[in-house]
């Protein structure tokens, strides 16, 4: 590590109304390095990455390429400058060619102004053949895999002259195998001279990669370690800044009756893909079942068959006895699920909408919300009030819109509607994304009262701790199946193995 | 090219696709027998054929070539059915309505207009900007051309209509840029900007008409000197072809240059590639340097100049007139064209010729049949966009990023 | 189905969640032309706007653009409520009078007749468009639905002769409004089912409502007059399929009960809309689908029924003018009628809220009558400049009421502005 850095950032501080998140950033990345950037969501790292991309302009701080500041106001002037980034969410154009994606914007030319596509077609497949990057330049995008799709993103920064290679969480999307390829292809984009950054939050995949790893929490910078006799304990202490995670005091479950029974369920996803392949489990009353696995794996879909969201192609779902399978979303929420949907802005609730309405959301008809049709909306208003109070929702007034609210306020206006309604079964998924850890506290004392009250509570989430902390039973679900079942004394790394694939016989 | 050939080369004689082609020809050509020239009296032969495309299209159905198979069914029931009404009717009513040449010399006119606000709309909706205001922006065209050329006409003597032209054009830009601030930096919703613009664009012409030219009209001389028709002199005398091209407006010569260039900029050039993926998804765009609101204003703006050419050719080039709101909706039916023709140059051209032959048809059908027969043909392309985009004839879906503005973050 | 119903809805890009959330993803063009928010301050600076501006354009054409101003508005009638005095008044149905404080047959009382006749059918198609608006749907297509309700009300009106006075105007209007609902239902249901834009399609119906209503009322037409074939208009509704007329002459066109039917309906838009579970529902399928769904709501139900009763009221309207107005349609007007446009203008100015919609309706009802040819003395400005400049003035209105003034005053919105996601 004699040689100096082909990039660095000095002193990098970038504020947002109310968040600091860059607080006097250093980081640097040598030539050939896969160096990591490695933290929690919101830890800052996208924040970094949009400023290497000239996205964003910092507040303080230089950017210095071979030892020489720049100035990067534009994407333009980072690519002029070989920096590329393969963004989480893929930047490409789903009706256009593979090479047409590529070559956008520094197309290859004849006679001036026309474009060249055979050229276009020769460079690409020059460039795949010399990384390994197999790619067929003349398909369409949103016909071929999303592992192929990131090596066009990956071609796209190449074909740019990168020499700086940005990869931003590329394995959220990926299969293990994919993600395999990926290491394997990162390692030859290595020996060919590229300098990449690598961010994650996965800690076996960067010390897999990774030569360097920096840890970043909060907008800070924790520290930089080699790859080579860094552990996961380790990482995952600078990463969160404590031993243990977060636990929650709860007492031994009582499973009662089985409440959701899922049985060989399948389902299609939009593509038309099997992304549920044949689900069966069960979640009793009293009892906290979580599902664990990679971001894309079914359970989006699962989440959205089991509350009649999306049509399943065969098995059943049967609530307290009661067959739902082929019920509509109105069906399900009525015969007694609770539904803590991903993306509360989104899903969850209708920001412009009061308090009021977005906790009457499902039980404005029923009475005495309702009556013959017509909305009664004093009944509505003290029952706004009544949960407002009981869930100490900070803020706002029965009469405030939604979308004035903090994170953590409007997720409890979620849990208070869903709660409210005494489902049989609650489904949780991702209930404390984005939230501080006063809230996320918050939301896991509702759902373990929720089991002691003998509701059958099913958490989805991408959070391992989450998952280990509340669940009395975890399943695992990979590529559409439940491959293990584990006790809330697994590990993390029996449950990471679980996840991406590994000892799939196993148990 | 590569593209282009490569598909003209792997054509399979006996796929479903050439076989529902062929199916729609069939359809054609069982309403075609009935009419002048061949005129077969007897409905036997229409059927028979009529059925031989209903059979090809259930052929391709089965094959998977769903659109065009429904299409060549759609093509054999229609044949059948305008075949056997047409042996109902005179042959005497025939011939006076169906004369080809005359038939598609007004198509091509009337195709005109539509082809310039069609185009105008092609760039406007391809960069991500919905543009409901092509009506607006022709008849802003059609009276500035007319304003101008009769100000010019002064000085400019017979080249007044290029003065005229060059205004039209400059309005319609005028016009498109109150679109292009609204829609790409306010961020108004684009519809209701559009809206706003064809109010405006009808009470503005309508203000200054009536206060230039009041009540009786514009000078009853523009014929003498506004756009020039092309006299091909040695085409004259060609068998069916002379009587159609042998004496068309300039613009109708102009508007085939505009397509053939419009679809080498789409699809062949950098410029294409950049405006397409501006409207498919502006945030790639962006992130690999191209400028989203520039693309969007040059191509709004350039828009509403292409589209007010279509108006000026109305004013100065056909009817060599102007009257309050003389549009009368042919830019609807431009942008029904261009939704129809799946915002592709050349299928929207395709379009604008079988709208252009519904308004031909429905001016000649009232010499035999009476005026009511051709109100409803008017109908007929507004009634096929709405089937076109509810996916009976292959879906129709504009670029993805249409309608939204782009917000830079 | 409904996933691919709502992927056009919603941008790909997340929403921000995290502490660095910013902007509300859900500020679309419900939440910016529905929003109380500024209550009636923004509507009118845009008004007075729009009047300076066309101002300007009669000074340009050198009138005084005040005394203009004062002659429309004197022809609106609308002076009508500052002339008090001791009147009396009849009540309407009966033969007894009262007093009242203004004088109910003056000049000023047959004006205002007028404007509030006009008034009538643009109160329903405002709230044909505010209804759909609420459910996040632009149902351009009000003035086919109009037209199409119109056409069912003179056919009803004009045949069935012998039927029950009340029935039959009764029939006039319910068909009407159901034609119209039905109309606009081809386009909520192409909507709901296969995802069809509703403004292409809706665009599309209004030509074709124009067009089929050449064909009916044209010459040979299927609904032409039976007595007078060179004349290209429809037979006249029997009388009994006439709305009762309660102020003014009947033969001077007087003011029918319809304007009280409309000023229902626009109770009956803010109660369904605020006050009854289908406008719950309709609202949060407007503000956020995705949501709405998740909660349970059939978005393509929705989205059907939103069009369907937008259609209604439009359909209403029509109905209204056949029989409290204009008994019967002639060819030429159809082309040259504007009413579903000028709803449209009507229901942004109001903000899409009853009351707003009630005032903005009025503006432009008088806005047409007092620079009509009937009301407007050429001698002070052209009626025929002035109904141009009142189309401008509608065009200005919806061009500008969308906007925030106050960012357009602090230029934040060409600023470069960076926020993180």
């Amino acid at each position: 590590m004699a040689e100096a850095p082909i990039l660095a950032l000095e002193g990098i501080t970038k504020r947002f109304p109310g968040v600091l998140a860059n607080d006097h950033i250093d980081f640097d990345l040598m030539p050939g390095e896969v160096h990591a950037l490695l933290g929690e969501n919101g830890a800052g790292k996208s924040t970094l990455m949009n400023i290497l991309y000239g996205l964003y302009t910092p507040d303080e701080g230089r950017i210095l390429l071979h030892g020489n500041p720049i100035d990067l106001g534009s994407t333009k002037a980072a690519i002029e400058h070989g920096i590329g980034m393969v963004h989480q969410h893929f930047m490409l154009i789903p009706v256009m060619t593979v090479a047409e994606n590529i070559v956008l914007a520094s197309e290859p030319r004849h006679a001036g102004v026309m474009l060249d596509y055979s050229a276009a077609d020769r460079r690409v497949t020059e460039l795949s053949t010399r990384y390994g990057l197999a790619v067929d330049p003349d398909a369409r995008i949103d016909r071929i895999t999303v592992g192929q799709q990131q090596r066009v993103e990956i071609l796209k920064a190449l074909y740019r002259g990168a020499e700086i290679l940005v990869l931003d969480e590329p394995t959220a999307v990926l299969t293990p195998q994919e993600a395999q390829e990926l290491f394997e292809i990162i390692r030859s984009l290595k020996e060919q001279g590229k300098s990449i950054i690598f961010i994650s939050h996965k800690l076996h995949e960067v010390l897999e990669i990774a030569d360097r790893i920096t840890t970043l929490r909060r907008g800070k910078i924790v520290g930089t370690v080699p790859a080579a006799g860094a552990t996961e304990e380790g990482l995952a202490r600078m990463m969160v800044g404590r031993e243990v995670l977060l636990r929650i005091d709860k007492t031994v479950p009582k499973p009662g009756e089985p409440l959701l029974e899922v049985e060989d369920l399948v389902v299609y996803d939009d593509r038309g893909l099997e992304s549920v392949r044949g689900v069966t489990f069960t979640v009793h009353g009293g009892e906290i079942v979580g599902l664990a696995g990679v971001d894309a794996n079914g359970q989006a879909e699962l989440i959205d068959a089991l509350t009649g969201l999306r049509h399943a192609s065969s098995g059943r779902v049967v609530l307290d006895g009661r067959e739902i399978t082929h019920a509509t979303a109105r069906d399900v929420l009525d015969s007694g699920m609770g539904h803590i949907p991903e993306d509360r802005h989104r899903r969850g609730l209708v920001l412009p909408f009061s308090l009021t309405e977005n906790l009457g959301l499902h039980a404005y008809r029923q009475e005495p919300n309702s009556r013959f049709g017509f909305l009664n909306l004093g009944k509505m208003l003290d029952r706004a009030r009544r949960l407002l109070a009981e869930f100490d929702v900070r803020g706002g007034t029965p009469d405030t819109p939604a979308g004035a609210l903090s994170g953590g306020n409007q997720q409890k206006v979620v849990l208070a509607r869903e709660i409210d309604s005494e489902p049989k079964v609650l489904i949780a998924a991702q209930p404390t994304r984005g939230l501080d850890v006063g809230a996320i506290e918050f939301v896991h004392r509702r759902l373990v009262e929720q089991r002691d009250a003998g509701r059958a509570v099913f958490l989805i989430s991408l959070e391992l701790e989450e998952i280990l902390s509340l669940s009395d039973r975890i399943l695992v679900i990979f590529e559409g199946q439940i491959v293990q079942e584990f006790p809330p004394t697994a590990t993390e790394e029996e449950l990471g193995l679980a996840m991406t694939g590994g000892k799939r016989d196993a148990a | 090219m590569t593209a282009l050939t490569g598909r003209i080369g792997h054509i399979d004689w006996r796929g479903p696709k050439v076989v529902g082609i062929v199916g729609i020809a069939l359809g054609v050509l069982a309403f075609w027998i009935v009419l002048p020239p061949v005129t077969t009296r007897s409905p036997l032969l229409s059927i028979l054929i009529g059925i031989l495309a209903i059979f090809a299209g259930i052929w391709s159905v089965s094959r998977d070539e769903k659109r065009i198979g429904f299409g060549a069914v759609a093509a054999g029931l229609a044949g059948i059915f305008f075949g056997v009404l047409a042996t109902y009717s005179s042959t005497t009513n025939l011939s006076a309505v169906v004369v080809w040449s005359s038939l598609i010399a007004a198509t091509l006119r009337y195709a005109t207009p539509l082809i310039y606000a069609a185009i105008g709309g092609l760039y406007c909706e391809r960069s991500g900007v919905v543009n409901v205001a092509l009506e607006g922006m022709l008849l802003t065209g059609a009276f500035f051309g007319i304003w101008t050329i009769i100000w010019a006409h002064s000085w400019a003597g017979s080249w007044a209509w290029v003065i005229g032209l060059t205004g039209a054009a400059l309005a319609g830009m005028a016009l498109a840029t109150i679109h292009a601030v609204w829609s790409i930096s306010l961020k108004v919703d684009q519809i209701i900007t559009g809206t706003a613009l064809n109010f405006l664009a009808l009470g503005i012409t309508g203000y200054i008409f009536i206060d230039k030219y009041g009540s009786s009209g514009t000078p009853g001389n523009i014929t003498d000197y506004g756009i020039p028709d092309i006299h091909l002199n040695f085409l004259q005398n060609w068998y069916f072809i002379g009587p159609i091209l042998g004496q068309l407006n300039l613009m109708i010569w102009l508007s085939w240059v505009l397509l053939i260039g419009t679809y080498f900029f789409v699809f062949r050039t950098p410029y294409g590639l950049r405006l397409r993926s501006v409207g498919e998804h502006p945030r790639a765009a962006d992130t690999v340097g191209i400028s989203v609101y520039k693309v969007r204003y040059v191509a709004v703006i350039a828009s509403g100049g292409i589209a007010a050419l279509g108006g000026a050719y109305l004013s100065i080039g056909f009817v060599h007139s102007f009257n309050e709101n003389m549009t009368q909706g042919i830019g609807f039916i431009g942008l029904a064209a261009l939704v129809f023709g799946k915002w592709r140059p050349m299928m929207t051209y395709a379009a604008t010729l079988l709208f252009g032959f519904c308004s031909a048809l429905a001016d000649r059908l009232p010499t035999a049949y009476g005026d009511q027969w051709g109100t409803l043909f008017q109908a007929l392309p507004y009634v096929l966009t709405i089937i076109a985009v509810a996916g009976l004839i292959g879906r129709s879906v504009g670029p993805a990023a249409a309608g939204r503005p782009y917000d830079k973050q | 189905m409904s996933d691919e119903l709502l992927s056009e809805e919603f941008e790909e890009t997340p929403t921000p969640t995290g502490p660095l959330g910013g902007s509300s993803p859900q500020q679309n063009f419900v939440s910016r032309y529905g929003s109380k928010a500024g209550g009636a301050l923004g509507p009118v600076i845009t008004t007075i706007f729009a009047f300076l501006m066309a101002g300007i354009a009669v000074a340009v054409v050198g009138k005084n653009p005040l005394k203009v101003y004062r002659s429309i508005f004197d022809g609106t009638g609308l002076n009508f409520f500052a002339h008090f005095g001791s009147y009396s008044i009849r009540l309407p149905f009966s033969t007894q009078h009262v007093w009242f404080w203004w004088d109910t047959s003056s000049i000023a009382a047959m004006n205002l007749q007028q404007t509030l006749l006009i008034t009538t059918p643009i109160i329903l198609t405002a709230v044909a468009l505010g209804f759909a608006f609420r459910c996040g749907l632009f149902n351009i297509g009000g003035q086919g639905q109009y037209l199409v309700g119109a056409y069912f009300s003179v056919w009803i009106g004009t045949s069935f002769v012998n039927l029950n006075p009340f029935l039959h105007v009764l029939a006039c209007l319910v068909i009407g409004s159901l034609a119209g609902a039905f109309y606009a239902g081809i386009a909520g249901l192409l909507k709901a089912t296969v995802g069809a834009h509703e403004v292409i399609t809706t665009i599309m119906l209004n030509w074709t409502a124009i067009w089929v209503g050449e064909w009916l009322f044209g010459q040979q037409g299927p609904l032409q007059n039976t007595s007078q074939p060179a004349i290209p208009i429809s037979n006249t509704i029997a009388d009994g399929a006439k709305l009762p007329i309660f102020w003014g002459p009947k033969l001077l066109q007087g003011l029918s009960i319809g304007i009280f039917i409309s000023v229902g309906m626009l109770v009956v838009y803010w109660v369904v809309i605020n006050r009854t579970t289908l406008g719950f529902e309709v609202r949060a399928v407007g503000f956020n689908p995705e949501a709405a769904r998740y909660g349970g709501v059939s978005v393509a139900r929705n989205y059907f029924l939103a069009m369907a009763i937008s259609g209604l009221f439009a359909g209403l309207a029509g109905a209204l003018d056949i029989t409290g107005w204009e008994y019967q349609i002639g060819q030429l007007d159809i082309p040259v009628s504007q009413v579903g446009f000028i709803g449209l203008a009507a229901a942004l100015l109001g903000r899409n809220t009853a009351v707003g919609i009630g005032f903005a309706s009025l503006l432009f009802g008088a806005l047409i009558n007092g620079t009509s040819g009937r009301q407007l003395d050429p001698s002070v400005f052209s009626p025929d400049l002035a109904g141009n400049l009142t189309t401008i003035i509608q065009g200005l209105v919806i061009l500008f009421v969308g906007l925030n003034l106050t960012t357009l005053v602090s230029g934040g919105v060409f600023r470069r502005r960076r926020r993180a996601t």
